[in-house]
């Protein structure tokens, strides 16, 4: 395990910002103990040569700012394809070492993905997470990205398990030895999202109770969950709605077993929050701070309001 | 770099139908390239496999999502089956670039004026003024350095702009009067306003 994952605060359970969510995060903030923030959303990529690159979205930080009040707002980035070939986005890095001097935040993660690739003299942008072959030649490359990502932040960087609808010829582990090796050789923390073992396993007709139990929970330190939806036979990770049972069972074996939890986070797309509702969504929440409260310590900052 | 091109080859599986088609047809032969035998093999797996269609479902519904929602209307005017044919048509000329999709629906607005300039049949007679407003609200919202203001915008209607917005806004089909006139866009606090020119 990871020595930095050690002093882990423990956070409780978060939601993911969405720009939707905006009449909810101001009205029910006693719902959630932390804010997750997909912090690309809040900035323009003008591109590589453009100066400034990166435009903030000044408006959209200040109200980040307001509703997250004390509670920790933790980024969790999409843009640094970290699983690239071709180049590192060391603009993200940037972007996100600004964040940290602007929030302070306790970790952030990224995707364990890539979604950049060359093309000509220009550069693709795949729109959705495409999966790495689990094998030591991915560590070998990813190993030196995420020791750069870790000496130009002072606080431990997870990578998010993926979904991926096919397995590829020649590989060499399963998920679970994929992600216990990655954390092992790079240092980087696993940002379990249960709602994509799901999918992964409801997809491939594999036992996600046996990669659990395979995984090595320790490197474990933040969850997220989700609902989903099924489209011409396979299934979604659509982050349409409530958790269905199957994850709630997953979260629920879980939380007993990962020591070095910091938080669980739950997500949802915006445009199902109008059906979804407020009040629904604030049963959701309550229904996981009830099941971390069960199985985990008082969140830190809990703490510190008693003391 | 073989893993360069391998992810190059993967990214255009997912995000060109015709060089997936090739692959699947001619197998090896349609993959260019310094590739290793496990790269090759790879590839032509997933050019085959249904996960590949599914993978390529989302590619393509992440992209259409982010054109509608900048473009509501001009994709209101052009229609489900209009819409379908000119955006695989932009698709196959422009390549996905960037997560920030502004740029793209402004480009997608010039190519349906160039398609109308063309002689494209258009599927309804304000197509043109619509995604022009559009693409000018558009320009007055791009994110700029701090202090750089937008230019005004200018858009030219033919028929009677604010019958027609909001008939396509709330998801009629508009019968617009003729009118012709000017509208004029500017950016103000945080807001993009528009007005009516004088007669």
């Amino acid at each position: 395990m990871p020595e930095n994952l050690t002093a882990i605060p423990k956070l409780g359970v978060g939601l993911a910002y969405q720009p939707a969510l905006r009449p909810f995060l101001e009205t029910r903030g006693d719902t959630f103990d932390y804010l997750e923030v997909v912090p690309d959303i809040l900035w323009t990529d003008l591109g590589a040569g453009t100066a400034p690159r990166y435009i903030d979205d000044k408006a959209g930080i200040d109200f980040l700012r307001r509703v997250a009040g004390d509670r920790p707002v933790v980024p969790h980035g999409i843009g640094l394809s970290i699983g690239t070939a071709h180049r590192f986005n060391r603009g993200q890095l940037d972007q996100i070492e600004k964040w940290h001097g602007w929030f302070q935040f306790p970790w952030h993660s990224d995707h364990l993905a890539w979604n950049l690739a060359e093309h000509g003299v220009d550069e693709l942008n795949a729109g959705v997470t495409l999966p790495l072959p689990r094998d030591q030649e991915t560590l070998d490359a990813l190993a030196p990205r995420v020791a750069e990502v870790r000496r130009r932040l002072p606080v431990p960087f997870l990578l998010e398990n993926n979904v991926y609808f096919f397995s590829m010829p020649g590989e060499e582990m399963s998920d679970a030895e994929f992600l216990n090796a990655l954390c092992a050789q790079t240092g980087c923390g696993l940002l379990l999202d249960l709602h994509n073992v799901y999918c992964n396993a409801r997809n491939h007709r594999t036992d996600p109770f046996r990669l659990l139990a395979e995984l090595d929970l320790a490197n474990v330190v933040e969850i997220h969950v989700a609902g989903g939806m099924e489209h011409e036979g396979w299934y979604l990770d659509a982050h349409s709605g409530p958790l269905p049972e199957p994850v709630w069972e997953l979260l629920r074996h879980c939380l007993p077993r990962c020591p070095n939890l910091g938080g669980v986070t739950f997500e949802m797309l915006g445009s199902w929050f109008v059906e979804m509702g407020g009040d629904r969504l604030a049963q959701e929440l309550t229904a996981l701070r009830e099941a971390w409260h069960r199985w985990q310590p008082v969140p830190s900052h809990l703490v510190e309001v008693a003391a | 770099m073989s893993a360069a091109t391998f992810q190059a080859l993967f990214a255009r599986l997912v995000i060109d139908p015709t060089f997936r088609d090739d692959v699947r047809a001619q197998g090896a032969t349609a993959l260019d390239g310094d590739l290793t035998a496990l790269e090759r093999e790879r590839l032509l797996f997933v050019s085959a496999d249904p996960g590949m269609d599914v993978t390529r479902t989302l590619h393509k519904g992440f992209r259409l999502s982010k054109l509608m929602g900048q473009l509501p209307l001009t994709c209101a005017a052009l229609g489900k089956e209009a819409l379908a044919r000119e955006v695989a048509e932009f698709w196959r000329r422009n390549p996905p670039v960037s997560f920030y999709y502004l740029a793209e629906a402004v480009a997608f607005c010039d190519f349906l004026a160039a398609r109308l300039e063309e002689g494209m049949e258009a599927p309804t007679p304000y197509l043109a003024e619509v995604a022009a407003w559009e693409r000018a609200g558009l320009e007055l919202q791009r994110p700029r350095p701090e202090g750089e203001v937008p230019p005004l915008q200018i858009v030219e209607f033919a028929h009677d702009p604010l019958p027609l917005l909001a008939a396509l806004r709330r998801g009629e089909a508009p019968e617009p009067a003729e009118r012709p006139c000017l509208m004029i866009g500017g950016y103000d606090g945080g807001k993009v306003e528009w007005r009516l020119a004088e007669d």
